[in-house]
Formats: C-alpha cells, structure tokens, sequence
C-alpha cells in the first residue's frame, strides 16, 4: 500500500466530522481522564473514630456491650491517664522504643545490604535465596526459647527478635524492588558508557527505593507486632509487657490502653515513612 | 499432559478453601447434652477430678463429666468466664479476681494446700546463684526470681518470703517468663537466681546439676491455701444443686488421692489403680513405669471435702490489692461463695 493512499484513507472521515459538527449532529467529546485519583478528605478518618467511640461508649452505658466482652473506652482511657499520672508510660515507651528502634534499624540495614547482594550479585542470589525463602516463615516467636540462650533474657533475645522479624521482608522488598527496575533505564546506562557503580547508584538504587520504602512500611509493623512477643521473657517495662501483665491480670482497659498505644505507635512510624517517602521519592512527581 | 492455567488454579483454589470451610463446620457439630466441662492442668494436684471420673462418682451425682485441658492457671478462669468450661481448680490468680470482680467467677472451694507435715513447695536457687551466696530464701533480696506472670502464686510466694525475711519487697527482682518451662529453662541455665514450685518438679530439677533446694514454702506462708476450686456466678446462683452435687463427687475423689498418695493408706492394688487413671492425663507422654513414681512424689495434701482456708484467702486478697494486681473494690464476698463447703 502506498502512502498517498493512506493519506487519501485518513483525510476521508476528517472532511465528514467537520461537515457534522456544523449540521449540529455530533456533540464534542468531554475530557475523559481523571478519575481514580485520590481526593483528600482530612477530616473522615477523625470523625468516624470519634463517633465509633461514642457507640462504644453508650454500647457499654447502657449494658449493650458486657464488661467482660470489652470495657468501655472511658475505663480504657482512665488506666491511660493513670499512666501518665504516675509516670510509668515513659518507662514502658522508653523500653519500648529502645528495643524498636535498634531492632528495626539493625533489621532494615542488614536487610536492604543482603537483599542489594542477592539481587546484583548472581552467585549470592543462588546461595542465599533459598535460604531467605526457607527461614522466614519460622515464626520468631517459637524461636524465642531459643534467643533465651542465645542472647539471655536481657534486651539481646527481645532486639534479636524484632531484628529477624524484620530482616527477612526488607530483604525480599529489597531484591524484589532491584528486579523491578526497569531494564530500559539500565540498558540505556549501558550504552552511555556508565560504570558498574554508577548504574547501581544512580539507577538501581533509586529505581528500587519505592518497594524498599513500601517493605519498611511492612516491616515496620512486623517490628510493632513482634514487640509483644519480644517483651514476653523478663521484661519488667515496655508496652509489649504491659501489655501482657494487664492480660494475666484480666485487667481489660489497661489491655485496650497498651493496644491503643501500640495503634499510636504505628500511626507515628506510617507518617514517618510518608514523609520519607516524599522526601526520597520527589523525583517521581 | 495436564496444563494449568491460572484460570483452573484459581478454581481450585476456591474448591480448596470451601472444602476446608464446610469441613470446620461439620466438626464443630454433635455435643453431647447433659455434661459439665471440668478444666484441669497436667499437675498431679488435678488428680481428684481424674479419680472421682474414673471411679463413677460423678456418675453417681448424675454429671457426664468431659475434662479440658489447659496451659496455665489464667485460662482456666477466663474460660469459666466465658462459659466453655463449669468448674476449675488452680490457684489463685490476679485475673481470677478481677473476673470476680466483674461477677463472672466465684470460689466455692479449698484444694491443695501447704502443712506442715505433708513436703510441700520447694524454694530453688541456681547453682551459679547458689555459689555466689544464695543458700537460703532470707539471702533472695537482690536476686531474680522467676515467675510465670505478674499476679500469679510464685509472684505472691516471693513476696511472702521477703515479708518473712524482713526486706522490701521491691528488692526481689521479678522476672516474667510466662510458662512454666521457660522458667525452668532460665533457671538451669542461670540467666533467674531463684524460683518456687511444687515438689514433683522441684524433685526433678534438684536431681540435675544446675539447681539447689534452698528452702520450703511452707517456712514463710502459714497454712497456704495453694489451688481453690470455682465455678462461674451463674452456677452459684442459679445451679446450686449442680455445685452441690459436683462437690459431693469431688470430695471423694479427694478422700480416695488423700489416702492412696498422701497417707498412704491404701493397698498397693488400689494405688496403682489410681495411679493409671491420673496417668491418662498427667504425664501421659511417659511409660507408666515412670510416670507412677513422678505421679507419687508430686502428693501434696488436698483438703479433704474442698474445705476453703479463709484466712488464707483473706491474706492473698490483701496481697493483690496492696500490689495494685487486683481492683481495690474487690470484697471477700465478690471473691468466695463460702455457703458449700465448711471454711476455717
């Protein structure tokens, strides 16, 4: 087929719209983008909360609600200011935050270094994988006798958990998130003469920080999760032991307190990640 | 060959799960319909319920007993709470009393409980601890000492010792480690100074290298009341004649464990027969051969007819308060029935 022919074929329908628009026929096309795109609403999250509790509260007035099922948020929020009353919430969250941070820091660091081997690296991905596959889903917790000896019952066995508990995501995020990277951008680094080096740093790495940021997301909430189990042996602060000791004592609103504060905790450590986010990520935009 | 798809494995998947659904459904059906459920631990000291079921008399009060095990002393009542059990025996515990409390349980009986006479718990050190100096309880301030949860009987134990001893409570060093295992394991291996538990399990431990006796519980808490029998507050108030006769059972399974394994007034036949039938629960991983010696040197004194030593209970009630463990609203009244059995 010839190009004139074509050109004869495209320019015919074009000479019909314009007869069209003109006797009225046709009506023009709205824009059909958009969509799908989040709109924010500030305020729905708080006053759903709000009138939750308030439901709550009446449930548990009125007898709806037994005291045994569930206290009421009143008594909750009562064994909250007790803690603060006395002071002891920062003796628990002091505990609490040491043994997050450090575990979680350590975890993600040693994580996202074991994740960038296995993906870059062909011989460690043969070698470590299966590995990585085979241990993370051990849960933790059965291993806590274990982490007893290992790291005794001080604050090495509860870092140690949260650590493992960490550890295996971020290196999945991580090595998930490398092969991810579009090889285009790499194969065009290629061709422009770059170094090794310099496609890891300035392709790689970048290419892969969304699902490494998004597996921080997750891991971080393994980390508040595990807490409870960490602080189950010997801890006499932190919320995790809290926690528990309000569940031995069947003491309900100092249990829906320490959850609560747990809540809080992975509210903080969501927004921290959104603000990484947008710091680290601003070249998507 | 058989290909598949993604659409067919996501079939089957679907099949799987409902399978799996309808299957869980299934099982949870048929119950039997005039039973009460009694909640026991794997402890010798459960063994009354064990040989009043096995000899007929409960058969003999008209209940078709089913028994439900459980870890932990805290459970037990909890599941009262909810309904899914009728009757417990442990000790007492901080959640036992905040249940109470909330007017979901009540105690309505004695079980195990420490005299003189009778070997009763043994207070351990670790040998590491024991070198440096720890040989008797009056040395524990300073030390860890294990417990299972805040508010349980060891927690309560070690703080009667520093009481007796003339230290501040607050100097023993309470360690939760939440099972009974994981403490025995911290004591082994040195990482707690000290710990509490009855003589089966203390005879066990103190055989091996690792831990020392240093002393008995019964030199620091007078007359102990260790176990209590409870039952929910709907029982007591609307099913008397259930208690009543659950008792009526109870009570000669007592009288039967008091004379085979503590008294040792029973002939030989009738001990190994009872020994067989605590043997289907306590121990039962182990050959009876060895289990019936373990089951034998774990007999402390059941109070005969679930008497309930007040006094006793008036004393672990302060406790918890004094501790804040348990709601400062509690009375004696919320806690204990005291209308069927006889008290002192």
């Amino acid at each position: 087929m010839s190009l004139d022919a074509t050109n004869e074929l495209g320019a015919q329908p074009r000479r019909n719209v314009s007869e069209l628009q003109q006797s009225g026929k046709i009506k023009p096309v709205p824009f059909r983008g958009g969509g799908f795109v989040h709109s924010r609403h500030r305020f729905i999250a708080p006053i759903l909360f709000v009138v939750l509790v308030i439901l709550w509260e009446i449930g548990s007035q009125t007898g709806f609600i037994s005291n045994i099922a569930l206290p009421a948020p009143s008594e909750a929020a009562g064994a909250m200011s007790d803690l603060f009353e006395t002071g002891m919430i920062w003796n628990h969250l002091s505990a609490s935050l040491y043994r997050l941070v450090v575990g979680w820091s350590l975890g993600s660091l040693i994580g996202v270094f074991v994740g960038l081997a296995i993906a870059l690296f062909s011989l460690v991905r043969a070698g470590v994988s299966p590995f990585i596959s085979a241990l993370f889903p051990i849960p933790k917790i059965a291993l806590l006798p274990l982490f007893i000896i290992w790291f005794g019952i001080g604050e090495g066995s509860k870092v140690a958990t949260i650590l493992f508990g960490v550890f295996f995501p971020t290196v999945i995020a991580t090595y998930g998130g490398v092969d991810n990277v579009d090889r285009n951008l790499i194969r065009m680094g290629q061709s422009f003469g770059l170094s090794w080096i310099s496609i890891v740093r300035k392709i790689i790495i970048p290419g892969a920080l969304p699902a490494i940021l998004s597996g921080f997301r997750i891991s971080a909430s393994i980390a508040i999760i595990l807490l409870v189990a960490a602080e189950m042996i010997g801890a006499e602060f932190g919320i995790g032991a809290y926690i528990l000791m309000a569940g031995a004592l069947f003491a309900t609103d100092q249990l829906i307190a320490g959850v609560a504060m747990l809540s809080v905790l992975g509210l903080t450590v969501g927004w921290l990640i959104s603000r990484a986010e947008h710091m680290l990520l601003s070249w998507r935009a | 060959m058989i290909r598949t798809t993604r659409r067919t494995a996501l079939s089957m998947f679907a099949a799987t799960a409902i399978g799996l659904v309808t299957a869980a459904g299934l099982s949870t059906a048929a119950q039997a319909a005039d039973a009460i459920k009694i909640g026991i631990l794997s402890l010798t000291s459960h063994s009354p319920s064990i040989i009043a079921e096995g000899k007929g008399y409960f058969t003999e009060q008209d209940l078709a007993v089913e028994f439900v095990s459980f870890q932990a002393a805290q459970p037990m009542a909890v599941a009262i709470a909810s309904g899914d059990i009728d009757f417990g025996m442990t000790a007492i515990s901080g959640g036992l009393i905040s249940l109470a409390e909330k007017g979901a349980v009540r105690i309505i009986g004695g079980a195990l409980q420490e005299t003189p006479e009778i070997s009763g718990q043994k207070i351990l050190a670790s040998k590491a601890a024991y070198d440096a100096g720890l040989t008797s309880p009056d040395k524990l301030a300073g030390r860890t000492y294990g417990v299972t949860t805040a508010g349980s009987s060891f927690h309560y134990m070690a703080h009667k010792i520093a009481d007796k001893s003339g230290f501040d409570r607050s100097e023993i060093k309470i360690t939760p480690m939440q099972k009974v295992p994981a403490v025995i394991a911290a004591l082994k291996s040195g990482q707690i100074d000290a710990w509490s538990i009855v003589p089966n399990i203390a005879g066990a431990l103190t055989k091996g290298p690792e831990v020392v006796e240093i002393g008995k519980v019964s030199d620091y808490i007078d007359n102990y009341q260790v176990t209590t029998v409870f039952t929910s507050t709907k029982n007591v108030t609307e099913n008397r004649d259930l208690v009543t006769r659950f008792l009526a059972g109870l009570s000669k399974g007592i009288a039967d464990y008091n004379a085979a394994l503590v008294d040792k007034t029973m002939s030989a036949d009738e001990v190994a027969e009872i020994t067989g039938m605590v043997h289907k629960y306590v121990y039962a991983d182990q050959p009876i051969e060895k289990a019936g010696p373990r089951i034998a040197a774990g007999a402390m004194r059941i109070n005969a007819g679930a008497q309930l030593n007040i006094a006793s209970i008036e004393d672990q009630l302060a406790w918890f308060q004094s501790e804040k463990l348990a709601p400062e609203g509690v009375t004696m009244a919320d806690l204990v029935d005291t209308s069927f059995v006889e008290t002192y």
